[in-house]
Parts: C-alpha cells; sequence; structure tokens
C-alpha cells in the first residue's frame, strides 16, 4: 500500500509540523497536517470518511479504501454555524462537529460515519440524516454496551452491515483475504501505538509533542504512522524521572499547551485514561473470521462507559495504571456537558482519594484556551501531589 | 426472624398501613369538599379518579417502605421490560417516578444539592441528580426508598441511564442488568438489533431469578405482559378521547394520571383504574365538559413536564382559552400496545422496547407529531427544551423549524428543565408565552 507522506515526501517538505526533540539538536519529527494527509488521499483516487468519536472499526474502511479522518470538534472553530440545530447544553466536540460540517468544513469527505458514543452523539447522527441531510452518505454506527458472547454477536452483525453500506457505496466487494489483510494491517499499527505508550519515558519527547504524535493515529495513514512511530523509537534514551507524574482522564486533551503547562509547573503527564487516545488501545483479535476477529478488536481495550464497562472495572484499571507508572495524582479533564464522564468523576476521585491519590476536577469547553484559573488550579494541585 | 419480618411487612403495608392512608384520603377529602388548588373559573373540576390514583400512589411507596422486609427490590428505569421483574413478584420502584414526586412537591432542588454537595454536577440529568440526592442524603417526600437487590437499566430511553444506573450499582453493590437497545436511526430497527435485544432479555432471566429466589413462570409471564398491554390500550384509548373538542382532559391530567402507567404496569389494579378513568372521560364527553372551561385553542406538547410548574402553566394557558391536549410525552406510554404480543414472549417485548420514541430519530419524532397535530385538530406546539433531557431535546429545533415552515403550525422552544428550578426563568417563560399565545390569536 502507498504511503501517502512519503509520495508527498512529507518527510523533507516544508508544510510540516515539528515536534520538539529535546535531546537530539537538530533533529525534528514531522507529522504532515491534516490537510497535506487529505489532498494526498483525493490525488490517489481513494475516498474520505469523516469520523466521529470513538470506536469504530478502522480495518473495515481501509479494506475499502476509505481513509478514516476523525473529527474530534475540532477545536476553536466558530461554534455559530450549528447554533441553529443544536441546544447551547450540548458538548462543544459535538456543536462544534456540527459547525464545521455547516461551514463546510465536511465537503471534502466522501462519507461521515457516526458512531455512537452518547445521546449528544446520537443526537448528531439523527439530525444530520433526518434534517440537514448533507451531500454525503451518513452511516450510524452501534457499538453494543452489553456484556460477552450476545455483544459479540450482535457486533459481528453491525460489522457485516456496515459492510454492505459501504460496499453499495463504493462499489469494491473486498474477499475475506483482503479484509484479513488489512485487519492484520491495522492491529500492527495498534500494537505501534501500543509501542509508543510503554516506551514513553525513554522517548525524547515533551508530553505535548508525544501526544501530538499518537493523535495523528486521528488522521495519517496507518502505515505513516508506524514511520513515524519508528523514528521516534529508535531515538530511545535513558528514562528521565525529575517530574511529577500524573495521569489524564478524559475525552480529548484539548487545548494541547496543557500539557505544557503541567511541564511547566513540574510534572508529566505520564499515562492517560482519554477516550481518543488510552482508551483505544485495542488487542488485536484472534478469530480467522475477518468480522468476528474485528469484533474481538473493539471489544477489547481499556475500560470505557462506551462499552458498558462498570465504574468499578474503571477504577481498577487507574489505580493499576498509577500505581505502575508511580503517577502522584489524577487529573480528570472533562469537556463540559459530557455526561458519561461527569457521572463517573465523583465516585471515582472518592475510590482514589480513599487510596491516597489525589485528584483535580478541571472542566473545559474546546473553543476555550487554557484560562488563567485552570492554569492556577493545575499549579496549586501540582504543588500539592509534588 | 423471617417470618417475623414478612409479618411486619404485611402489617405495614396491606393492613394498617392503607387503613391509615384510606382515612387520610378520606379527611383530606372531606376538608376540601370537592375543591380543588387549581383553579375551576378557567379549569374543570379534578377527574374523580384522581382520588383514586393519589391512593394507588400512596399505598405503592407505603409498601415500597417496608419492601425489604417482605419481598425483593428492584429499581428499574422506566422503559425497561418490568413485565419479566413482575412476573417474579419483586416490588419495582423507577426511580425516575420518585424523582419527579420530588419535583412536584418541590422538595427535588433540596435533593439535587445533596447530590451536588457529592460532586455530582448540575450538568447531569436532574432526575439522576435527585435520585443520588436521595440515596445519598435519605431524603424523600415518600417516607423511606427500599433499597435494591437487583438494578435494570434500559437504553431505549437514554444512554445517561446507562451511566446513571452504573452508579447505582457502585453504590449498592448489588446485580445491574443492562438491557442495550440499539438507537433506530432509520424506519425499521435491524433485524440483529432485535435479535440482540431477545438475547439480552433470555440472559437477564437467570441473573433475575437468582436474585429473587424463584423460577419464572411462563404463564405468569403472560399473565403479566396480558395486564400490561390492556392498562396501555386503555391508557391510549383515554388519550385518544382528546380528538373531541372540547377536549375532556388536558396533558397536565394526563401527567398526573400517568403514575400507573409507569410504576404499576402489568398490575390488575392498573387495569381496573384506567377502564373507571376511561368511563369519567366517556362522561365528560357526553356532558360536554373540557379540562379547559373555555377551550379556544388547542396545542400539543413535546418533552417532559415541567414538574414544579404543572399548575401555573395549566392556568397560565388556561385562562387564554388553551388545552393543551396531546404530548408526545403521555403518548409514548400507549403507542406501542400493538406490539405487545404476551403469546409472543421475549421477541414481541424486545420489539415493543426498542421500538420507543425515545429511541428512535428526530425525524421519526416530527412525524409522530406531525400526525397528532392533524389528528387531535392541533393549532400549535410548545416543545419544552429540557436541560436535562438531550435525546429528547436535540432536534427540537429542527422540527420546530419544519413545523412552522412545511406543517404551517405555530410552534415554540421553552427552555426548562423537567426537575431543576434553577433552569427555569417564570420571567422569560411569561413572556415567550404571551407572544406564542398573541401569534395563536
Amino acid at each position: 500500500m502507498r504511503t501517502y507522506c512519503s509520495f508527498l515526501g512529507l518527510h523533507q517538505c516544508a508544510t510540516i509540523i515539528p515536534m520538539l526533540d529535546k535531546t537530539i539538536p537538530g533533529r525534528t519529527i514531522n507529522i504532515p497536517p491534516r490537510s497535506e494527509i487529505i489532498k494526498s488521499i483525493k490525488e490517489g483516487g481513494d475516498l474520505i470518511a469523516g469520523v466521529f468519536p470513538i470506536h469504530y472499526p478502522r480495518e473495515l474502511l481501509r479494506a475499502f479504501g476509505i481513509h478514516p479522518i476523525e473529527i474530534w470538534g475540532p477545536p476553536r472553530v466558530d461554534p455559530s454555524a450549528g447554533v441553529s440545530h443544536l441546544q447551547p447544553y450540548v458538548c462543544s466536540i459535538v456543536r462544534n462537529a456540527l459547525a464545521f460540517q455547516q461551514s463546510s468544513g465536511l465537503d471534502i469527505v466522501d462519507l461521515l460515519l457516526v458512531p455512537h458514543a452518547c445521546d449528544s452523539l446520537q443526537g448528531l447522527g439523527s439530525v444530520l440524516l433526518d434534517f440537514i441531510q448533507p451531500q454525503q452518505p451518513i452511516i450510524p454506527f452501534y457499538l453494543p454496551r452489553a456484556d460477552g458472547d450476545v455483544a459479540k454477536e450482535y457486533l459481528i452483525a453491525e460489522l457485516k452491515t456496515l459492510y454492505i453500506q459501504l460496499k453499495i457505496i463504493t462499489g469494491k466487494t473486498p474477499s475475506d483475504d483482503e479484509l484479513q489483510d488489512a485487519i492484520v494491517k491495522e492491529e500492527r499499527y495498534d500494537e505501534k501505538f501500543s509501542e509508543l505508550y510503554i516506551a514513553r519515558e525513554e522517548l525524547p519527547l515533551s508530553t505535548e509533542s508525544f501526544y501530538k504524535l499518537v493523535r495523528s493515529r486521528e488522521y495519517v495513514p496507518g502505515e505513516d504512522f508506524v514511520n513515524l512511530s519508528d523514528g521516534v523509537l529508535d531515538q530511545r534514551t535513558d528514562a528521565e524521572n525529575s517530574y511529577t507524574g500524573i495521569i489524564l482522564s478524559g475525552i480529548v486533551p484539548e487545548p494541547m499547551d496543557l500539557f505544557t503547562a503541567v511541564e511547566d509547573f513540574g510534572g508529566r503527564v505520564v499515562a492517560d485514561d482519554l477516550a481518543c487516545c488510552g482508551r483505544r488501545r485495542y488487542s488485536a483479535g484472534r478469530s480467522q473470521d475477518p468480522f468476528e476477529r474485528m469484533a474481538e478488536r473493539l471489544l477489547s481495550g481499556p475500560p470505557d462507559w462506551n462499552r458498558g464497562n462498570s465504574i468499578g472495572q474503571r477504577l481498577d484499571y487507574l489505580v493499576e495504571m498509577i500505581d505502575r507508572k508511580k503517577a502522584k495524582g489524577i487529573l480528570f479533564y472533562t469537556v463540559k456537558f459530557c455526561e458519561p464522564e461527569l457521572f463517573d468523576t465523583p465516585i471515582l476521585r472518592k475510590a482514589l482519594q480513599s487510596k491516597g491519590v489525589p485528584s483535580l476536577i478541571l472542566e473545559f469547553d474546546i473553543n476555550d484556551p487554557l484560562t488563567n484559573q485552570a492554569l492556577t488550579r493545575i499549579e496549586a494541585f501540582m504543588e500539592m501531589i509534588a | 426472624m423471617r417470618v417475623l419480618r414478612y409479618l411486619i411487612y404485611l402489617w405495614n403495608a396491606k393492613v394498617f398501613g392503607p387503613f391509615l392512608i384510606r382515612l387520610n384520603l378520606w379527611l383530606n377529602a372531606r376538608r376540601e369538599k370537592g375543591k380543588s388548588r387549581w383553579n375551576q373559573e378557567i379549569l374543570s373540576p379534578p377527574l374523580k379518579i384522581s382520588y383514586r390514583n393519589k391512593e394507588l400512589v400512596a399505598m405503592h411507596w407505603l409498601e415500597g417502605r417496608y419492601a425489604n422486609l417482605g419481598k425483593k427490590v428492584v429499581w428499574i428505569t422506566s422503559g425497561a421490560p418490568v413485565e419479566l421483574f413482575k412476573a417474579l413478584d419483586f416490588f419495582v420502584l423507577y426511580p425516575e417516578n420518585h424523582a419527579a414526586i420530588c419535583g412536584t412537591a418541590r422538595v427535588a432542588v433540596d435533593i439535587c444539592s445533596e447530590a451536588e454537595s457529592a460532586g455530582y454536577s448540575r450538568d447531569i440529568c436532574s432526575y439522576a441528580r435527585t435520585d443520588f440526592g436521595s440515596m445519598l442524603s435519605g431524603k424523600t417526600p415518600v417516607g423511606k426508598l427500599p433499597k435494591p437487590d437487583l438494578l435494570v437499566t434500559c437504553t431505549n430511553i437514554c444512554q445517561t441511564v446507562l451511566s446513571w444506573y452504573r452508579v447505582l450499582a457502585h453504590h449498592f453493590d448489588v446485580p445491574l442488568i443492562i438491557i442495550d437497545t440499539p438507537f433506530v436511526y432509520h424506519r425499521q430497527a435491524a433485524d440483529h438489533a432485535i435479535e440482540y435485544v431477545v438475547k439480552q432479555l433470555e440472559d437477564a432471566i437467570p441473573v433475575a431469578e437468582k436474585v429473587a429466589g424463584k423460577a419464572l413462570e411462563q404463564s405468569r409471564l403472560e399473565e403479566v405482559a396480558r395486564l400490561s398491554k390492556q392498562a396501555t390500550e386503555l391508557w391510549m384509548e383515554i388519550m385518544k378521547r382528546n380528538t373531541h373538542c372540547p377536549a375532556p382532559i388536558s396533558v397536565f391530567d394526563q401527567f398526573i394520571q400517568m403514575a400507573p402507567i409507569v410504576e404499576m404496569r402489568g398490575d390488575a389494579i392498573t387495569v381496573d383504574f384506567y377502564a373507571a378513568m376511561l368511563q369519567e372521560v366517556d362522561d365528560r364527553i357526553a356532558r360536554g365538559i373540557g379540562a379547559v372551561v373555555e377551550e379556544r385553542k388547542r396545542l400539543l406538547w413535546d418533552n417532559l413536564p415541567i414538574w414544579y410548574r404543572l399548575r401555573y402553566l395549566a392556568e397560565l394557558l388556561g385562562q387564554h382559552g388553551i388545552a393543551i391536549v396531546a404530548s408526545t410525552y403521555t403518548n409514548a406510554w400507549g403507542e406501542l400496545a400493538h406490539l405487545i404480543d404476551p403469546s409472543k414472549g421475549l421477541r414481541s417485548m424486545a420489539l415493543s422496547y426498542t421500538y420507543a420514541i425515545l429511541n428512535r430519530g428526530t425525524g421519526h419524532k416530527l412525524e409522530t407529531m406531525t400526525r397528532m397535530i392533524h389528528e387531535f385538530q392541533l393549532d400549535g406546539v410548545i416543545l419544552h427544551s429540557d436541560r436535562s433531557c438531550k435525546p429528547y431535546s436535540i432536534g427540537q429545533m429542527d422540527q420546530r423549524d419544519r413545523l412552522i415552515r412545511e406543517h404551517n403550525t405555530p410552534a415554540l422552544l421553552l427552555e426548562a428543565d423537567h426537575n431543576d428550578s434553577r433552569a427555569y426563568a417564570e420571567e422569560q417563560v411569561a413572556n415567550r408565552l404571551a407572544a406564542f399565545i398573541e401569534m395563536l390569536e
């Protein structure tokens, strides 16, 4: 499969986002911007799917020659374009997504995939389908909240339905072998994603750079993501531990200078429970049946309310993460109006406190900069746990 | 010891308590002499059946108070397949109903504050906050809530209930049954979605049986489903009577009289109650009595009620001769009666619970509203944009727009919250309603 970054020469070209490299002067890791990725995919004649949060089968899209570009907001767009469709008490991720669509930001994509994660995303999918009816096909996708075989059987059937919808849109009919091929590749990319997490203390990257790299998985084709990751993994150094480690939990780390703020106060995000990042560390499936294998992959991964996991499971996972990473505290970084997160945090915070793990909750809107008030609270929290 | 506990339960919940409730209601009725606090120059006198409703609801919560002594208790969402648990003889408690009672009694804000003090954000559903506040503080206007032995949540009304019941499960440390009903974006639910719900219902049975300590009898389940269907059909018939002009009951009456169809679905007394109510409604029609004394305009209400301002809204609208005669919310408890087939067991249950209005697309709700506008000869629509209910509220802005543009029906979006009066601004509501009423004239 062609690597678009190489095709465009993006590792050398000028349109790059440089990433900090703290140890090796003069070296940078260049992540191509979304616009370049989209341009290269379009020039290659492939299709693009705009994908809303959170979980979806990347490999199935890729088997049809469709490249997913994820839409987590995006932050800092003018939300006014969506106000005639959504009330102000809907979270900014969903409001921005609709505003972005309404201001033609998604015209470039060939289809929209709307995974069902919460009431707001459900509403977004429904309003798009029933009222806005954009030029592209809208495909909803429902991840089961039940447990065990019944969830897996449902998901297999849901994936088969998605296959048929993609077949109608593209006219392609990937064989089981082609599906398996796409699956194995995406599993390899997932593995690289996890490898970055495992090696993160040894990577010569600031926290913000690290998250820019892992979040590039939201839009960079997997094969290029592997190249970018290898470029970093090859430069491992001895782990630095002169910082106060914290865990970041929430949906999405916006604005990304949050990480710099934490570092400025002597801290470092050493692990996360973020919906866009750590909660998508899927394990490879085992089945030889492609649909079953895709379902196994999607149902794996850390505890998540989107899969119906209990708060106790989330708590155990966080406690294990804290112990393993020797973190001193947790920052719950919650998007305003995000009900699923807001329901879990009081119990999680109380239980963590009883185990001697301090936590801080910060609410934000993805259009807002990091406020002075937030900075003061982060500073006070870091001082307290240092 | 167990026998003694059961005897205490029987005495309090079935013998002495009911006697006291009846005595209290009788004394109250004598004191009030048929008068209502609602303005009877504008609105018709309350339904006689209201007395029986008060009695049923009071008995239900009285039994709840002692239920842990004599029965297994299940806490369940309003849209969940209650028939399974009724058939296993659980005492069924609906936290949403309890929250609505708190809202009507205007104690919800105080109870919500207890949850907020424990860290729960004001941005989560006010029903859930009321429930958590009550759970954490013990505050409730119904005396005392029994602790659950089992929790059941069904995602057909929202994803909020999944988050909500995960909190309850953690707090009470009891089994949680999740009935996950995939959202129906298109006209038909996918076959695999219905199959998924059926299998979850099958899986739920042994869990519920284990907690109940008894096996589910098919004949008993069919009987409960039959009673549930009968009550639902009667409720639907009552609402359909409002196609008459003047409408014999208002939606505000429906909000109050719907308690049994929600919390006592599957009981024989509920069937009797709605049969009697239907008779009274028919009697009103025969005598030409309308819910609003001088009905001039007829409206539809969309979304949950504003529980703490029912009387205010009924009187404000009533004084302009405006009757709210239909509601997508009360309609939701009757419209799926045709899908309930007691002989078809879990499949019929899966179908009827998957096709709940809140589990269907925003376009389907618009279709429901336009159908009701024609069926009930309505002059306009009030859409309550409910801060605490995103699945009901998202889509309303487009629905209002289509109602105005394509169906030539005046429609008003009214910002409020079903249980939290802090998110309700009376002056703004009054101004918006005044402007809307002027437009209707």
